[in-house]
C-alpha cells in the first residue's frame, strides 16, 4: 500500500488488510490460549531417567551400598519418644496445646545437640568447597512451582500465607534454585556448590499411621541442605560426590545405613535420578529416611530460566547466538540433604542409647557441644 | 396473682419472651437507664495494639494508637481480669491508661462490670427461686397448688434460660472491652512519650573513625556477606540471604550468646514457630487487625510468631505450677516473621529491619514478689553480653507511652551504629507481671507456711497465685550484625571479628575482602 495504486485497488487492499488483521487479532489470542494449554499439560511431564535406574515401585529400588550393621543390645531399649521424656530433652504435649499435632520444643541437651549437628555439618562440608547461606523462609509460590512441588493442590505439602502469594519452604532447595533464576552465569562460575541452612514447613498432609511418630515426620524442622548448579556433562559426578560427602557424615557419627538407588515409580517428577539413604532406627525396628540426593538435571532450571554461556571455544562451531557468542545452554541443579537434624536426632538417641538411661555423644559432634560426651538423666 | 409472679412482673419490665431478643447491651432495668449504652455500640473503640519491642525504638507508628480493624475478631478465650479491683482503683487505673495513650475504655469496663454483677445476681436469686419451687413440688400438695406451681416453675425457666444467655453476652463484652486495659505502671517509670525515656546506664563511646566508614549494607556487598537482591525476586522486600562468613558470624553469635546465659541457670530451648492464633493474643499481641505485625497461615487458625515469647509464654499456659519450680528461666531460639506493616523510611534500610531474622530470648516465669529483681538480672545480662562485644550502647527506661499493653516496666537497649549515624535498638527487657499469665493462666500453688492463714483454697491448700512473667532479647541477630559489621570495619574493608565470638567461628579473627 506503499507504493502508487489506482483508488479501487486501494480500496480492495485496505479492506484485505482489515480482514487479516481481524483474524490475526483472534489467531494470535488462540495462539496465546494454546501455548497457555500446552504449558499447563506439558509441565506434568516428569523429567527423563537415568537408565541404571531400576524400573517399578518401591520395593524395586537397589541398594547401592551398606555401611554398618545393626547394633546388639543386651538390655531392653527405648525409643527416641521415651528417650525424649526420660532425659527432659524433648516435648510434644506443650507444643501439641499450643501449636498443634506434630509440633514440639527441644529442651537441654538436644538444643546443644541440634546446633553441633548444624555446626559439624556445616564445617564438614565447606572444607568439600561448598559456600555457606541462609535462606529467606517465605518465599513467593511460583519459585515453589518452577522447583517442581505443587503449592495450592489438595494434599498439598506447602503451606500458604493469607492474603499473600508467598509460602513457607519445605526445603531449603527453593530458595536456593530461586537465587540465579531468569540468569545467564559465566561458564566460568561453574560449578556453584551451595550448603544452605534453613528451618523447614511441611503440612504433612495425607501421612498417616505408624510412619508418624514422634520426630520422625513433623510440621518444622532445621536442615542443612546442599544445592549444586553444574555445566551437564557435569551432573552425574556431582551426585556421586553429594552422595559420597552424605556417606562419609553419617559413617563419621558411627550411623548403620543403606544407600538406595531409587526405583522409578519414587523419584518425583523433577529428578532424572535420586539417591536416599535409610538409616537404622532401632526404637522403630526398622530403617527410616535420613536424607535424598537427586540430580535434576535441566528440569528446574528449565522452569526456574538459569542458563550458562559456555566460554569460547577454540574454532568456530556451527551453533553460534547473537554477536558472535556461543549459544547458552540450560544448567543442571542437584541436591541433597546433609543433615534433617529430627531424623539424625531419632538415629543417635535411639542407637547410643545405654542400659543406665543415659546418651552417648558421637565423637565428631563432642567438641561442637562443649565437649559434653554423654546426656545424663537428670536429678529430679 | 401469686406475690412470686408479682415479683416477677417487677424484676422483667417486659415480657419475658422479648428480652432475650433485645440487644444484649441494653441494661438491667433497676439499675441502669436504656439510653447509656447507646454511646458504646458506636464507633467500636479499637483494641490496643502492642507494638513488637524490638520495632518500638525507631517506629512511626505510635504503638498504642495503631488501629485495628473494626471487626477484629473477639477473643475466643478469657482473661482472668481482677475486676474488682480495678473499680476499687479507678482514678489509678484511668490516669495509667492516660499516661499510656490507651484507647482502652474504662468507663465502659465499669459499666458493664456493674450490670454483670447485678445480672448475675438476678440469676443467682432466680436460681435459688426455682429451687424452692422445685422442693415445695416434692411435698403433698393440693391440685391447684401444684398447677400453680409448675407453672411458677415454667416463668422462671424460661426467665433463667434469658438471662442466663444475657449473662453470658454480657461476660463476653466485659471481657472484649476489659482486655485492651493496658497492664499498670512502676512508680519509677518516666510519664510521657519517646524522648521522657531515661538513661539508665551508658556503656563505651562512639568510635572514631580515620577514613570513610561504609554502613552494613555496602560491607554485605563488598565482602558478599549479604545478598538481598536475590531475595527480593525470591520472595520480596526485606529478605535476605546471609553468604559465608556472615553465616559462621551468625551461628557464632547464637552459639556463644546461649552458652553465656546457659551459664546463668537458663535452660536451653528451641520452640514451633507456627503457633495457635489464641497464643498470640493471649500474650498481648493483635494477630488480625490492620497492620498487624503477624503472619497467618492460610486455611487455618494459625499464624508465625514473631519472637518466640509466644511460644513461651505457651508452654505452662492453663497450669499450675508448685513454688518450688519456681522461678523458671528459658533462653530459646527460633526464627521470627513480621509484616512490619506501617514501617517505612529511613529507619528500614538493609538489615535493621527484615520480615525473618534468628533471635534468642530469655523468659523468666516466677513470684510476684521477684519480678523486679528478675527484671535487673535480665538487663544485666544483656548489658554483660554487649560489653563483652564492645559495643557502645545505653540503656532506657522507656517511657509510659511507649510501654506497649502488657509491660510494668521496659528497659531498651540501643546500640551505636556508625552506618546509620544514630543508636538502634538491639533489645528489650520487660516485666509483664501479671498481664501475660492472667491471660494464659499460668499460676502457682505457695508452699504451705508454717502456720495456717486466712487464704485457703480446696482442701486446705494455698489458694493459687498468678506467676509474673518477664522477657528480654539475648541476641536478635541482624541488629547484632549491623553493629559489629558498622563498628568493626577497617580501612581496608575487612572486619574484625571480636575476641569472644572467634572460638565460636573456628577462630576466624577477620573477615577478608575476597579475590575476584
Amino acid at each position: 500500500m506503499k507504493g502508487k495504486l489506482e483508488s479501487s485497488e486501494r480500496e480492495r487492499l485496505v479492506e484485505e488488510g482489515k480482514n487479516l488483521k481481524e483474524s490475526l487479532v483472534t489467531l494470535e489470542e488462540d495462539l496465546v490460549k494454546l501455548k497457555d494449554e500446552l504449558q499447563h499439560v506439558a509441565q506434568s511431564i516428569p523429567n527423563m531417567t537415568h537408565p541404571d535406574v531400576p524400573v517399578g515401585g518401591e520395593d524395586s529400588s537397589a541398594i547401592r551400598k551398606e555401611v554398618g550393621c545393626p547394633r546388639e543390645f543386651n538390655f531392653p531399649i527405648k525409643d527416641h519418644l521415651q528417650l525424649g521424656k526420660d532425659l527432659d530433652l524433648i516435648d510434644f504435649d506443650s507444643a501439641a496445646e499450643v501449636s498443634g499435632s506434630k509440633f514440639f520444643y527441644l529442651k537441654n541437651e538436644a538444643v546443644l545437640l541440634e546446633m553441633a549437628l548444624l555446626n559439624w555439618t556445616l564445617s564438614q562440608v565447606m572444607k568439600k568447597g561448598y559456600t555457606p547461606l541462609t535462606t529467606p523462609e517465605i518465599v513467593r509460590s511460583s519459585i515453589v512451582e518452577k522447583c517442581g512441588f505443587q503449592p495450592r493442590g489438595d494434599n498439598t505439602q506447602v503451606y500458604s500465607i493469607d492474603g499473600t502469594d508467598q509460602c513457607l519452604i519445605g526445603t531449603a532447595e527453593i530458595p536456593l534454585g530461586g537465587i540465579h533464576m531468569d540468569s545467564i552465569l559465566l561458564e566460568s562460575a561453574l560449578p556453584l556448590k551451595y550448603i544452605a541452612f534453613s528451618h523447614c514447613f511441611r503440612t504433612e498432609a495425607g501421612a498417616a499411621g505408624a510412619a508418624t511418630k514422634g520426630l520422625y515426620r513433623v510440621h518444622q524442622f532445621s536442615k542443612a541442605e546442599m544445592f549444586v548448579i553444574c555445566r551437564p556433562e557435569d551432573s552425574e559426578f556431582f551426585h556421586h560426590e553429594l552422595i559420597q560427602i552424605e556417606e562419609d557424615l553419617f559413617t563419621s557419627l558411627g550411623l548403620h545405613f543403606k544407600t538406595l538407588d531409587m526405583a522409578t515409580a519414587d523419584l518425583g517428577a523433577p529428578a532424572y535420578r535420586k539417591f536416599d539413604i535409610e538409616a537404622w532406627m532401632p526404637g522403630f525396628g526398622r530403617f527410616g529416611e535420613i536424607s535424598s540426593a537427586s540430580n535434576c538435571t535441566d528440569y528446574q532450571s528449565r522452569r526456574l530460566g538459569i542458563r550458562y554461556r559456555p566460554s569460547e571455544p577454540l574454532q568456530t562451531g556451527p551453533k553460534k547466538g547473537k554477536a558472535n557468542l556461543p549459544a547458552t545452554k540450560f544448567v543442571h541443579t542437584l541436591n541433597a540433604t546433609a543433615c534433617a537434624v529430627p531424623r539424625m536426632m531419632v538415629c543417635l538417641l535411639e542407637n547410643y542409647q545405654q542400659e543406665d538411661g543415659s546418651v552417648v555423644i558421637p565423637e565428631p559432634l563432642r567438641p561442637f557441644m562443649g565437649g559434653i560426651e554423654l546426656i545424663k538423666p537428670k536429678l529430679k | 396473682m401469686s406475690l412470686h409472679k408479682l415479683r416477677l412482673a417487677a424484676a422483667v419490665p417486659v415480657t419475658i419472651s422479648t428480652f432475650s431478643s433485645r440487644l444484649f447491651l441494653k441494661p438491667f432495668p433497676n439499675t441502669l437507664t436504656l439510653g447509656l449504652f447507646s454511646r458504646r455500640l458506636q464507633p467500636r473503640k479499637p483494641l490496643l495494639v502492642r507494638a513488637f519491642s524490638a520495632s518500638a525504638a525507631v517506629q512511626d507508628i505510635p504503638a498504642n494508637q495503631t488501629t485495628v480493624s473494626s471487626v477484629a475478631r473477639r477473643p475466643q478465650w478469657k482473661a482472668s481480669i481482677d475486676f474488682k479491683w480495678i473499680r476499687d482503683n479507678k482514678e489509678a487505673v484511668e490516669i495509667n491508661i492516660k499516661n499510656r495513650n490507651s484507647n482502652a475504655d474504662l468507663d465502659a469496663v465499669l459499666e458493664l462490670y456493674e450490670n454483670m454483677v447485678n445480672l448475675q445476681k438476678e440469676v443467682e436469686r432466680l436460681r435459688e427461686e426455682r429451687n424452692n419451687v422445685a422442693k415445695k413440688m416434692k411435698g403433698k400438695l393440693e391440685p391447684s397448688e401444684r398447677d400453680r406451681l409448675v407453672e411458677e416453675g415454667k416463668y422462671l425457666k424460661e426467665s433463667l434460660v434469658s438471662l442466663e444467655e444475657d449473662l453470658v453476652k454480657l461476660k463476653d463484652e466485659l471481657q472484649h472491652v476489659a482486655q485492651s486495659i493496658p497492664n499498670m505502671t512502676h512508680p519509677d517509670v518516666p510519664v510521657g512519650g519517646e524522648d521522657s525515656s531515661a538513661i539508665r546506664k551508658e556503656v563505651g563511646c562512639p568510635r572514631e573513625f580515620n577514613f570513610p566508614i561504609k554502613d552494613h549494607l555496602q560491607l554485605g556487598k563488598d565482602l558478599d556477606l549479604i545478598d538481598f537482591d536475590s531475595a527480593a525476586e525470591v520472595s520480596g522486600s526485606k529478605f535476605f540471604y546471609l553468604k559465608n562468613e556472615a553465616v559462621l558470624l551468625e551461628m557464632a553469635l547464637l552459639n556463644w550468646t546461649l552458652s553465656q546465659v546457659m551459664k546463668k541457670g537458663y535452660t536451653p530451648l528451641t520452640t514451633p514457630e507456627i503457633v495457635r492464633s489464641s497464643i498470640v493474643e493471649k500474650c498481648g499481641f493483635q494477630p488480625r487487625g490492620d497492620n498487624t505485625q503477624v503472619y497467618s497461615i492460610d486455611g487455618t487458625d494459625q499464624c508465625l510468631i514473631g519472637t518466640a515469647e509466644i511460644p513461651l509464654g505457651g508452654i505452662h499456659m492453663d497450669s499450675i505450677l508448685l513454688e518450688s519450680a519456681l522461678p523458671l528461666k528459658y533462653i530459646a531460639f527460633s526464627h521470627c516473621f513480621r509484616t512490619e506493616a506501617g514501617a517505612a523510611g529511613a529507619a528500614t534500610k538493609g538489615l535493621y529491619r527484615v520480615h525473618q531474622f534468628s533471635k534468642a530470648e530469655m523468659f523468666v516465669i516466677c513470684r510476684p514478689e521477684d519480678s523486679e529483681f528478675f527484671h535487673h538480672e535480665l538487663i544485666q545480662i544483656e548489658e554483660d553480653l554487649f560489653t563483652s562485644l564492645g559495643l557502645h550502647f545505653k540503656t532506657l527506661d522507656m517511657a509510659t507511652a511507649d510501654l506497649g499493653a502488657p509491660a510494668y516496666r521496659k528497659f531498651d537497649i540501643e546500640a551505636w551504629m556508625p552506618g546509620f549515624g544514630r543508636f538502634g535498638e538491639i533489645s528489650s527487657a520487660s516485666n509483664c507481671t501479671d498481664y501475660q499469665s492472667r491471660r494464659l493462666g499460668i499460676r502457682y500453688r505457695p508452699s504451705e507456711p508454717l502456720q495456717t492463714g486466712p487464704n485457703k483454697g480446696k482442701a486446705n491448700l494455698p489458694a493459687t497465685k498468678f506467676v509474673h512473667t518477664l522477657n528480654a532479647t539475648a541476641c536478635a541477630v541482624p541488629r547484632m550484625m549491623v553493629c559489629l559489621l558498622e563498628n568493626y570495619q577497617q580501612e581496608d574493608g575487612s572486619v574484625v571479628i571480636p575476641e569472644p565470638l572467634r572460638p565460636f567461628m573456628g577462630g576466624i579473627e577477620l573477615i577478608k575482602p575476597k579475590l575476584k
